[in-house]
C-alpha cells in the first residue's frame, strides 16, 4: 500500500489548490477533504456533538464524493447514495481502517489529502501517523495576515470562531483569527517534532504560487514521485481533478467553495503584507501579537 | 497545557524539546466538541456566547438576504415551476424554497440529458444514413452492371 501524502496547514493556506495540483501527478490521486481523522469511529462523522454552531454535515461530503469516484467511477446522485450505503456498512469501523481501505483501493497511486481540521488537534494528527507510519507530511504555510484576512472573508470568520479564536476585551469579545493561525501551526510543529525529518517538508504557499514548477518538482523528489516535465505539467492543471468542481446535489462540497467555483491555477507573485502594521480585520488598529510575529519570522516571513 | 499535549509529553523521551505553547485564550477542543472553558470567568463565557450569537445572527441575515434575492431575481424559476402551485396561484402550505429550487434543478438536469441524448441520436442517425446511402449506391451500381 502506497503511503499517503498529507498536507498539514490551517485553512485558507492554498491547501485546496496545492492538494489538487499534487493530486494531478500521474502517480498520485488527490482526494477531497475526507475529515476521517476528526473522529475515531466512522459513525461519529454523522453525530452532531454540540449545538453551539450550525451542523457539520459538510464534513461528510468529501468522503462521500471520494467513495463515489473511487468505487463508482463517477460522482452522481446515485453513486453518492451508494457511498452512503458504503459508509453505513462500515459505521462501526475505526476511521483508520476505513482510510486504509480507500488507500488500498487507490494503490499504486499515492493518496494526497488535506483536511485543515486535522491540525486542530494533536490527537487527530497522531491518528494519521498511527494509521500510516510511512506517510509523508507537507507543512504548508501562509503569511499570517494573508491567511487571517482570507479566514475572515469566508463565512464571517466561521473557522476562527469554530476553533475558539476569540479575544476578550473590556465589555466585548471579538473573533481574532491570528490565534488560530498561531496555535494551529504550533500544533503542526509539535506533531512534526516526532516525525522523522525525511518524512516531513515545509513549503511557503506563496513560493508555489510564484514558482510552481520549481517547487512542485522539489516536492515530487522529496515524495519519491517522478519530477519530469510531463508530470509537472499535469500538476499545473488542478482543474482536471474530478473533485475540482461542485459535486452532485446530495454532496456538493468536500472542499473550499471558492476553489470549487474557480479551480484553475495561474502563477502569480504574492505580495507580503507588513507584520507590524495594524491588521485589517480589527477596528482598534491593533496588529499581530508578538508571538505571531515571532512564529512568522521562524517560518520565513520578514 | 491541553489534554493532547499532556498525552504526547508523557510518551516523550527525556531529551525531547518541550511542547510549544498556544496563545489563544481558550484551550482544547473546537466549538462543536465542547471546548474546555474552565479558565474563563463567567463574564468571559457570556461574552463568548455573545460572539457566537452575533455570528449566528449575521449568518441567518445573509441566508435570508439570499432567499429574498432568489425570490426577487429568479422570476423565471417561478414561471418554470408554475405546476407546483394550486389553481389559485398559491404555493402549497409550508413549501420550502429549497424544494422549489430542487425541482428547477431536476428539470434543468433532465433537459440537459434529453439534449445530450438528442445530439447522440442525431449523430447516430447521420452515420446510419451514410451507411444506408452507401449501401443503396452499391446496390444501384451492381444493378447497372447486370
Amino acid at each position: 500500500m502506497a503511503a499517503p501524502l498529507f498536507l498539514l496547514a490551517p485553512p485558507r493556506s492554498y491547501t485546496s489548490l496545492i492538494n489538487a495540483m499534487l493530486g494531478q501527478h500521474p502517480q498520485a490521486f488527490g482526494l477531497p477533504e475526507l475529515c476521517l481523522f476528526n473522529v475515531p469511529v466512522l459513525k461519529d462523522l454523522w453525530i452532531r456533538s454540540s449545538d453551539e454552531m450550525s451542523n457539520d454535515s459538510k464534513t461528510r461530503q468529501g468522503l462521500l464524493r471520494a467513495v463515489a469516484e473511487v468505487y463508482g467511477g463517477e460522482q452522481t446522485a446515485a453513486t453518492i447514495k451508494m457511498a452512503q450505503h458504503w459508509a453505513a456498512a462500515r459505521q462501526e469501523l475505526s476511521t483508520s481502517l476505513v482510510y486504509q481501505e480507500i488507500v488500498e483501493r487507490i494503490h499504486p497511486l499515492v493518496a494526497v489529502e488535506k483536511s485543515p481540521s486535522y491540525t486542530i488537534s494533536l490527537d487527530r494528527m497522531k491518528a494519521m501517523r498511527e494509521a500510516f507510519p510511512d506517510a509523508r507530511f507537507l507543512h504548508l504555510i501562509r503569511h499570517p495576515v494573508g491567511q487571517c484576512k482570507s479566514v475572515m472573508a469566508l463565512n464571517e470568520g466561521a473557522f476562527a470562531l469554530y476553533v475558539n479564536a476569540i479575544e476578550f476585551q473590556e465589555g466585548r469579545a471579538i473573533i481574532e483569527p491570528q490565534y488560530a493561525w498561531h496555535d494551529l501551526n504550533i500544533n503542526i510543529l509539535n506533531f512534526l517534532a516526532d516525525v522523522p525529518p525525511e518524512q516531513q517538508m515545509r513549503v511557503r504557499g506563496e513560493d508555489i504560487m510564484e514558482n510552481p514548477r520549481q517547487y512542485l518538482a522539489t516536492i515530487c523528489r522529496w515524495a519519491g514521485l517522478r519530477d519530469d516535465d510531463a508530470a509537472v505539467e499535469e500538476m499545473m492543471h488542478p482543474e482536471r481533478s474530478p473533485f475540482a468542481c461542485f459535486g452532485p446535489i446530495n454532496a456538493l462540497f468536500g472542499n473550499d467553495p471558492n476553489f470549487l467555483s474557480g479551480p484553475t491555477f495561474r502563477p502569480h507573485k504574492v505580495k507580503f503584507p507588513s507584520l507590524t502594521k495594524p491588521v485589517p480585520w480589527r477596528d482598534d488598529h491593533q496588529g499581530l501579537k508578538p508571538a505571531v510575529i515571532a512564529l512568522a519570522h521562524e517560518l520565513g516571513y520578514t | 497545557m491541553t489534554a493532547d499535549e499532556t498525552a504526547m509529553s508523557d510518551d516523550a523521551p527525556a531529551d525531547k524539546p518541550p511542547m510549544r505553547q498556544h496563545i489563544g485564550p481558550i484551550d482544547g477542543k473546537p466549538v462543536t466538541t465542547h471546548p474546555d472553558l474552565d479558565k474563563l470567568t463567567p463574564h468571559q463565557r457570556a461574552l463568548r456566547q455573545a460572539v457566537i450569537r452575533e455570528f449566528k445572527a449575521k449568518k441567518m441575515r445573509k441566508f435570508v438576504e439570499r432567499q429574498v434575492e432568489h425570490i426577487n431575481m429568479r422570476i423565471q424559476v417561478g414561471e418554470g415551476i408554475r405546476f407546483l402551485f394550486d389553481e389559485h396561484g398559491r404555493p402549497p402550505a409550508n413549501a420550502p424554497l429549497e424544494d422549489i429550487v430542487w425541482q428547477r434543478q431536476q428539470i434543468e438536469y433532465q433537459i440537459k440529458w434529453f439534449e445530450a441524448v438528442l445530439i447522440e441520436l442525431q449523430g447516430t442517425l447521420v452515420r446510419i444514413k451514410e451507411i444506408e446511402d452507401q449501401a443503396l449506391d452499391y446496390l444501384s451500381e451492381g444493378q447497372a452492371v447486370e
